[in-house]
């Protein structure tokens, strides 16, 4: 098992160095967030990621959760981690101080997410989903409600869920069943069933506070008929409410987790938000849960880089072509090889890369949340929610491959359990599907944010583009990298012009071009970042830095990206505007033959 | 849940219509006995055991494993007497020498044949293809004696093989295995070692093991050269030929794995055991490798036939899941919703699976063909040019079926959205046990160096130009204005300049090779697989009917929507070695 290190010099670089945290924090009003408060967080939590989540990883795995009678026991050493994480204080870090929280800006809640993530991506799942009830509670809930619920759940006393999906229907909530019947007190009662309810039973906590999405009587059909409600595992008085785990899933990964079917039976709920406007508040903050959802992606790249670097120095295998490079032993470490240098570099450039875009992001959710005019929340708002989608979709793609490519170093051995590599596959292949699977942000992207405003939420985004290849216009080092991206900018552009002029003509090419539009978009915006990466990188090595090697690595891992990953935007490129006939041809029956 | 019917009418259309087996199969004594109407009756019987005995074993296989004990091995619930009726039906012994009891059929019927095991029950599977690989080893460098005690046995199933090669410290580079040969007087040889990752090493399907160590003699020289080929049964066999006291070899334990769970891994202990010389010695690794082109081609059928099964599942569930409405208007408006199979990026999912799983099976027959007629054609010139595709083509075939397999499986998983990722569905199954395919047998990095170094860089491009021949008449064939061959024509290019810019390069930069070789490999199989379905739709545009229509349709799909890929392989070719050696292993 690949023992986890916390990327602390990565993130510092990330953080400090090239996103400039304290002019940040402070142009959001969070001054006491300084360099070195920063710093001490990023090593307590990595301490307790290392020492305590890391080795339950692969418990987690192996003993999976355990479901008797309407109740689920999660694995060995997992109720004791979670205790441990609530007694220190780590889950109101990031919360509103009048609901108990610490009022840390959110952007340094999600580098200690990263953390967790990295260690043991199932058991941060736990707290994790807290986050989207505390939103919900935060945002669209009454005082009471949040005097009631949100206390509890900032502390960690409690946990919660999103109860969306029911057998039938997942990416088509309009088609939803659950039911909400008012009762005489003016609570509802819920009854229906959901399944996948990642953490809807478990021993973590004394209380679970679902968030549930049903159906009042005589509401419109559709989407626009649905209604958001609190549905406590116990109620205020302390009664057991109607609401039961009837079974948990046998999943390919993520097994340290719980994912539940939850019955309702009349279970009492409290409707939070206006009437038949669920849907609408869920999107208020699904922003934020999707790049939570986009760290799994970049968390597994990590967690997977590590472990095979680990073993690239130290398994022999044959000779380097340009000579022994360890005489002395049998042979040479595998490192030598290109072949396992290219799956590295690749694993290195999108942990990396997709660091930094998500702590970018991380910002502008402080800016959405904090910044001090309406235009810079409105600004970072825009563009947060153009590269949720890509976030999400693409880091959680390029997670998988990198997990895959780390499980490839290990040969044989990475198909072994005993090694770790191949439960970074398992575990990361769900980021792909829930929270809108990877064909459904890519129809959110391509359709709702590029085409609905007309290329506006895109032109944000290359306007960023284009102002740093201008600053950076005439650097001779990186001169290549810099025209290789203005191109690229441009390209995006054009394209999606294109796809543009034919989805008037036919609105099918939207869905046929969309993921590689999605995945287009994302191979470029990684770009932007590392060529960020690399400009810091340039200005500190004219420093007199005595960490020239770190800075050379950066620069070097740039200089991969853009010749050896970048070049996949050309199949993308050709495969979106091969157009959609293709794609509609083929009649339905046919696919049997 | 799965679904899988053997896709017998493309078989069929592959066979007959694609390569005209007919007039091949008996133009070469080798394969004169077998026939189209033959081999259609031998699928269809292949298909009814797929589908009816190891189809329904697979899911179970999966969640049950193997189980270890003191030394033995049991095989999930069903395995056992799904192997009888296999065995007992002849289905081991189908492409062995007819001379040893064999069935002597061509490799490009067998491939088909295998493709379907693997789509039903891939840990099933490889139980009989490790037993023909150790026959084909046996078969090729075994003495008479050896051949006569052990292949008969073998073919009919009643003994199984295995290939004991990796060791825990070594596995790609095996010039450096530490495990010993001793002459013990009799004229047999001790074998003293341990081996891991032994598929089949260890288990209850048969009364016998028969298995093939690669070994060192005393003061054999270091390296690749010093390594001999020994037959190591785990029964001793009697002068009768029955099996007799067990031999010192045991199986220490098995592997937990990520999938195959079906086939037992084993770390096996040859403690003095009593072993055989199979070849001359020192001469095992080259031994081995005369058979590897098979086997090669067969354990990359792996990544088709569970492209195959995951696709058909796949669209099962698409024609019947219901999620929104067609973006050009309601298709079923009497329902909620409609099948997600009218959404372009489903169709997407499921036209990407449907077009590398045909462009695969038709690239399995080409190559299962190039291996019929090395062996086979009296013509000694055909016979050396075909030798030459075949070390060419097969590594792109094992790399490239089995990278595709991962693809298609995880696609088709990705169709079932959260249901794909629940045990139950089967579907995440196909994925674990896809995964293992791009590893063993050489991972697909080794592969891909073998192809860019020793067939393409070695011989200066010269069964390169052999294969551009061969592309090239098929492109000259078609009419000049069609779109299908001119894009063909574009990979070709792309890849000719590929290949004579490593070569090139090669003399400048030694890591030139590895750096490009990944890419290159990606890059050949997609022109293989354009140039397959060149030759498809040229047959299916004379058809009637549906399947015919069904066919171009994918071929269109191909062209416009997969080869285009074919760009970004060439450009990271081109992008050279520098960017991947820059970094110091330290500052990684």
């Amino acid at each position: 098992m690949p023992a986890y290190k916390t990327p602390l010099r990565d993130l510092q670089f990330v953080l400090h160095e090239v996103l400039d945290s304290t002019t940040h924090y402070a142009a959001i009003g969070a001054d006491d967030a300084s360099t070195d408060m920063i710093d001490a967080i990023i090593i307590e939590a990595g301490k307790f990621c290392e020492e305590v989540l890391s080795p339950l990883n692969s418990v987690g795995d192996i003993e999976g959760c355990v479901y008797q009678d309407g109740t689920v026991t999660t694995p060995t050493g997992f109720p004791a981690a979670y205790q441990q994480w609530v007694e220190n204080g780590w889950p109101s870090l990031a919360q509103p101080v009048e609901f108990g929280g610490q009022g840390l800006p959110a952007s340094i809640g999600s580098v200690v997410s990263e953390l967790i993530s990295e260690a043991n991506w199932s058991w941060g799942m736990y707290p994790g989903l807290s986050h989207g009830a505390m939103n919900t509670i935060e945002i669209h809930g009454t005082e009471e409600q949040k005097a009631t619920y949100l206390t509890q759940l900032v502390s960690g006393a409690w946990t919660g869920t999103m109860c969306l999906t029911e057998p039938h229907c997942g990416s088509d909530l309009g088609t939803l069943k659950a039911k909400a019947e008012l009762n005489a007190d003016g609570s509802y009662a819920i009854t229906g069933t959901k399944i996948f309810i990642s953490s809807g039973e478990h021993d973590m906590a004394e209380n679970i506070v679902h968030i549930v999405l049903a159906r009042l009587p005589g509401a419109p059909e559709g989407t626009k008929g649905l209604s958001l409600f609190i549905v406590p595992k116990f109620l205020p008085d302390q009664s057991r409410n109607e609401v039961r785990c009837g079974a948990i899933e046998h999943k390919m990964g993520i097994h340290g987790n719980a994912t539940c079917v939850m019955n309702f039976d009349g279970a009492t709920g409290f409707l939070v938000g206006p009437e038949h406007a669920g849907l609408r508040c869920m999107f208020t903050f699904m922003n934020f849960a999707r790049l939570g959802t986009a760290m799994q992606g970049v968390a597994s790249a990590e967690l997977s880089f590590q472990g095979a670097l680990t073993y690239a120095r130290e398994r022999l295998a044959m000779r380097s072509l340009t000579g022994a490079k360890a005489p002395d032993l049998a042979a040479d470490p595998i490192i030598v090889h290109p072949d396992v240098r290219r799956m590295l570099l690749t694993q290195k450039a999108f942990a990396e890369g997709g660091r930094m875009m998500l702590h970018d992001a991380g910002f502008m959710v402080d800016r959405v949340k904090q910044g001090a005019t309406e235009a810079i929340r409105d600004d970072a708002n825009e563009l947060l929610s153009f590269i949720t989608p890509i976030a999400k979709a693409f880091l959680t793609e390029v997670g998988t491959e990198a997990a895959n490519h780390g499980v490839q170093i290990y040969g044989g051995h990475g198909f072994i359990r005993e090694w770790g590599m191949e439960q970074i596959v398992r575990d990361n292949r769900i980021s792909q599907l829930y929270e809108g699977t990877t064909g459904i942000q890519a129809l959110d992207l391509l359709g709702r944010k590029v085409l609905m405003t007309q290329g506006d939420s895109l032109k944000r985004f290359t306007k960023l583009i284009h102002k740093l290849c201008q600053e950076m216009d005439g650097n001779s080092e990186l001169q290549p990298l810099v025209e290789q991206l203005q191109a690229a900018n441009k390209e995006w552009g054009d394209v999606t012009l294109q796809i543009g002029m034919k989805a008037m003509q036919n609105r099918e090419e939207v869905g046929g071009a969309a993921v590689d539009y999605l995945m287009y978009s994302g191979y470029v915006m990684l770009a932007y970042y590392w060529l960020r990466m690399a400009q810091t990188a340039q200005a500190a090595l004219a420093t007199d830095t005595d960490e020239r090697d770190f800075y050379l690595a950066k620069i070097s891992t740039a200089q991969f990206y853009f010749a050896r990953i970048l070049p996949r935007t050309l199949s993308h490129k050709a495969m979106m505007l091969a157009g959609v006939d293709s794609i509609m041809a083929l009649d339905e029956s046919h696919f049997a033959f | 849940m799965a679904s899988y019917k053997a896709p017998l009418r493309d078989i069929h259309f592959i066979l007959a219509e694609v390569f005209k087996v007919d007039p091949l199969w008996a133009s070469m004594p080798s394969t004169a006995d077998a026939s189209m109407e033959l081999a259609d009756a031998i699928f269809e019987e292949g298909a009814r055991i797929c589908e009816a005995e190891l189809l329904p074993l697979n899911r179970q296989g999966d969640e049950e494993g193997c189980t270890y004990l003191n030394g033995k091995v049991t095989t999930p619930s069903g395995f056992k007497a799904a192997y009888q009726t296999y065995a007992e039906s002849g289905w081991v012994g189908l492409g062995g020498d007819p001379e040893y009891g064999g069935q002597g059929l061509p490799k490009m019927l067998t491939v088909m044949f295998e493709e379907m095991v693997y789509a039903a029950n891939t840990s099933f599977a490889l139980y009989p293809a490790l037993t023909a690989g150790a026959c084909l080893s046996l078969l090729a460098h075994g003495s008479e004696e050896l051949k006569k005690t052990y292949l008969p046995a073998m073919y009919e199933g009643r003994w199984a093989g295995s290939m004991c090669l990796t060791e825990p410290h070594c596995g790609t580079d095996l010039g450096i295995l530490s495990t010993k040969a001793v002459p013990n007087g009799a004229g047999h040889y001790d074998i003293t070692g341990t081996k891991i990752f032994i598929t089949g090493g260890e288990h209850d399907l048969t009364e016998n093991i028969i298995h093939l160590v690669l070994a060192k003699l005393p003061d054999a020289p270091k390296g690749p050269r010093g390594i001999s080929l020994f037959l190591v049964p785990k029964m001793l066999v009697t002068e009768d030929g029955q099996c007799g006291a067990p031999n010192q070899v045991r199986c220490g334990s098995i592997e937990h794995k990520m999938g195959i769970k079906g086939s037992a891994t084993c770390l096996m202990n040859f403690d003095g055991a009593t072993g055989y010389l199979v070849g001359e010695a020192n001469r095992g690794l080259a031994a081995m490798f005369t058979m590897m082109n098979y086997e090669r081609l067969s354990i990359g059928l792996q990544g088709i036939g569970l492209g195959e099964v995951s696709y058909q599942s796949a669209r099962a569930y698409a024609l019947d899941r219901r999620q929104s409405r067609a973006p050009s208007g309601a298709v079923s408006p009497e329902h909620a919703a409609d099948p997600i199979m009218v959404h372009p990026d489903v169709r997407r999912m499921l036209l990407t699976q449907r077009a590398y799983n045909e462009g695969g099976r038709a690239f399995a027959a080409y190559v299962g063909m190039w291996l019929d007629l090395a062996k086979g054609q009296p013509d000694p010139v055909a016979a050396q040019k075909a030798a030459a595709l075949v070390a060419l083509l097969t590594p792109v075939a094992k790399a490239y079926f089995t990278d595709r397999g991962l693809d298609t499986t995880i696609l088709g998983q990705q169709v079932l959205g959260g249901h794909g990722y629940i045990r139950e569905w089967g579907m995440e199954q196909f994925v674990r046990d896809a995964r293992i395919a791009q590893i063993y047998e050489g991972t697909n990095g080794i592969q891909a160096l073998d192809l860019m170094g020793r067939k393409v860089v070695g011989d200066q491009g010269k069964a390169f130009k052999l294969f551009h021949q061969e592309v090239s008449v098929d492109i000259a064939a078609a009419e000049p204005s069609d779109p299908r061959a001119q894009a063909l024509n574009v990979a070709l290019t792309q890849l000719s300049q590929a290949t004579d810019f490593v070569i090139q390069q090669s003399s400048l930069d030694a890591n030139a090779i590895g750096a490009a070789s990944c890419d290159y490999l990606n890059l050949f199989g997609l022109t293989a697989y354009a140039h397959m379905w060149l030759k498809m739709a040229q047959v299916a545009k004379q058809g009637e009917g549906d399947f015919y229509r069904a066919k171009l349709a994918t071929a269109d799909f191909f062209f416009q929507r997969l080869l285009p890929e074919s760009g970004a392989y060439l450009a990271k070719v081109l992008a050279g070695s520098d960017t991947l050696m820059a970094l110091d292993a330290d500052l990684m």
